[in-house]
């Protein structure tokens, strides 16, 4: 009996049925994905369907008309602003609630429970859904899609900003109060040298998200480049679709590129 | 000689600080003609949040949680939308991130392609591909499961190899001394020390589909998203809020869940 049990393990003493715990985990979330999957109800004749519109879809595409690329510069470029108008106000508030919020530097706790939970609230509600509520309460345009990245962005930044804050050296802060700083001094010569790196890049690399999502508000109604990309998908003018999707790419890519450019500098 | 090290030393402070000066005048520019191109104004600001507080107060609240039955269904389809999206994007992701890692990759134009291949699927967000796959499949969830893939996939091709490359070369070079093929190699030299980087990854991906999900279905691909977009169209403010307590609550719980899976597994 016990030969048997030296022939059913391996050299780590395991036994055949834990050896394979991989493939049950890969066996069992297959499973997942096939119900998933039929939950969808999908059946031949709509796949087939959709693969025969996908290359009626290919060949309209191209070539991609790059004759409307004067028409859509003007949303492009609003695009870009909203994403920067947003990012800047996010930062400008979050840097008021990182420093109120932050645990070390906090005037009451309460405030920072409070400051922290609304955070986190706007954190969790996903930008698109901002823009849709700030469209119904503020009307159209581009302050709907500024305010929403703003927020959006004031609950990430928000978190990371205390959290930089709370990571300071409080040596480096008594030292600064032993020398009779007012409260505003010690935060401009204690804390403000200490966290701007990683303030700094915090910033970017929300720029690099909100630049993203700016691009997109116009399917929820926001204007901007996603608009135009919108309204070319339901004329079904896919030519102009590809090259409106490619202006997206460069834009983001561009964004990202600079971005990392500047992030290398402060490192 | 060391004169000639200080001077180096402060000519090249000088010029950092000149960049770091350069970098805050375009940020200030950049902010500058950005609200002049918008019209924003500081007042619109404050002037918008009567509009806000009225409209949150009157329209939005109270929530008309009676209609909570109704998003049922469409929480499970927001589930299955991520879950589904998430499985495909792993399984298209796998290899390729293999392919697109500098140290294991067998030849160097491949892992180029598997890179260039990525940053266009994780380029283009999500919510694009969601428009463009319902014009092709349809209205439904299964517009957005691909759409999900495919952005997911972009960002964890990146993810995996980027993982792939940190890894020790010590360990490989030793399985490769006992006279291992590169199958083996793979399998006993790359695999066990990628394993908890590959799950906490493919975890964090479930969790940004969960959120990414929601909004795809504002263009119609289902969900959670689809209903909260029918009923802001309909002006159905108040079973809007209860849509969005239902996203937000998905997101927290599988935020919770993944957490305490990825504490589990690794």
């Amino acid at each position: 009996m016990s030969d048997l049990k030296i022939v059913a393990q391996d050299l780590y003493g395991r036994s055949p049925i834990r050896r394979l715990v991989p493939l049950w985990w890969a066996l069992g979330l297959t499973a997942l994905f096939v119900v998933s999957i039929l939950g969808m109800n999908l059946n031949i004749a709509r796949i087939i369907e959709g693969g025969e519109r996908l290359r009626v879809m290919l060949g309209q595409m191209f070539p991609p008309n790059f004759g409307i690329l004067g028409r859509i510069i003007g949303p492009a470029i609003e695009t870009l602003y909203v994403a920067i108008l947003g990012t800047f106000l996010g930062v400008v508030f979050s840097i008021v609630i990182g420093v109120l919020a932050a645990h070390n530097i906090t005037p009451h706790v309460t405030v920072e429970i409070a400051l922290k939970g609304f955070s986190a609230f706007t954190r969790a509600v996903p930008a698109l859904i901002w823009a849709l509520l700030f469209i119904v309460a503020v009307g159209l345009g581009p302050l709907p899609g500024i305010l929403a990245l703003a927020v959006n962005s004031i609950g990430m930044l928000g978190k990371v900003f205390a959290e930089s804050i709370e990571e300071i050296d409080k040596g480096q802060i008594e030292a600064v109060a032993a020398t009779g700083a007012t409260p505003l001094q010690i935060i401009s010569k204690a804390i403000i040298p200490s966290v701007t790196p990683a303030l700094v890049s915090w910033s970017l690399f929300r720029l690099d998200i909100n630049i993203r999502y700016s691009a997109v508000l116009g399917v929820v109604g926001a204007g901007g480049i996603g608009l135009e990309l919108v309204r070319s998908t339901r004329m079904l003018a896919f030519d102009e679709t590809l090259t409106i999707t490619l202006l997206i790419f460069v834009m983001v890519w561009a964004v990202e590129y600079v971005n990392n450019q500047i992030r290398a500098f402060i490192r | 000689m060391s004169d000639g090290v200080l001077e180096y030393t402060r000519k090249n402070a000088i010029r950092r600080r000149r960049i770091a000066r350069l970098i805050i005048f375009g940020f200030t520019v950049a902010v500058l003609v950005s609200a002049h191109g918008t019209g924003f104004r500081i007042r619109d600001l404050y002037r918008g949040i009567p509009n806000i507080i009225q409209f949150l107060t009157e329209d939005l609240l109270p929530p008309r949680f009676s209609v909570w039955r109704r998003f049922l269904g469409p929480t499970l389809e927001t589930i299955a939308m991520s879950y589904a999206g998430t499985f495909l994007s792993v399984v298209f992701a796998a290899p390729l991130g293999f392919l697109a890692a500098r140290n294991v990759s067998p030849y160097p134009i491949v892992m180029q392609i598997a890179r260039a291949t990525a940053v266009f699927m994780r380029t283009i967000p999500p919510i694009v591909w969601a428009l463009l796959l319902v014009s092709i499949v349809g209205i439904g969830p299964f517009a957005g499961t691909i759409a999900l893939g495919l952005s997911g996939a972009g960002m964890l091709i990146k993810s995996y190899a980027d993982s792939i490359e940190d890894i020790d070369a010590g360990q490989i070079e030793a399985v490769r001394a006992t006279g291992a093929g590169t199958f083996a190699v793979m399998m006993k030299g790359v695999v066990p020390q990628f394993s908890p980087s590959f799950v906490s990854w493919s975890l964090y991906r479930f969790d940004l589909n969960i959120r990414s999900a929601a909004v795809v279905g504002l263009v119609g691909a289902g969900g959670l998203g689809f209903s909260l977009s029918t009923a802001v169209r309909l002006f159905r403010y108040q079973e809007a809020a209860v849509a969005i307590l239902w996203i937000l609550g998905l997101i927290l719980a599988i935020e919770f869940v993944t957490a305490k899976l990825r504490g589990h597994l690794i």
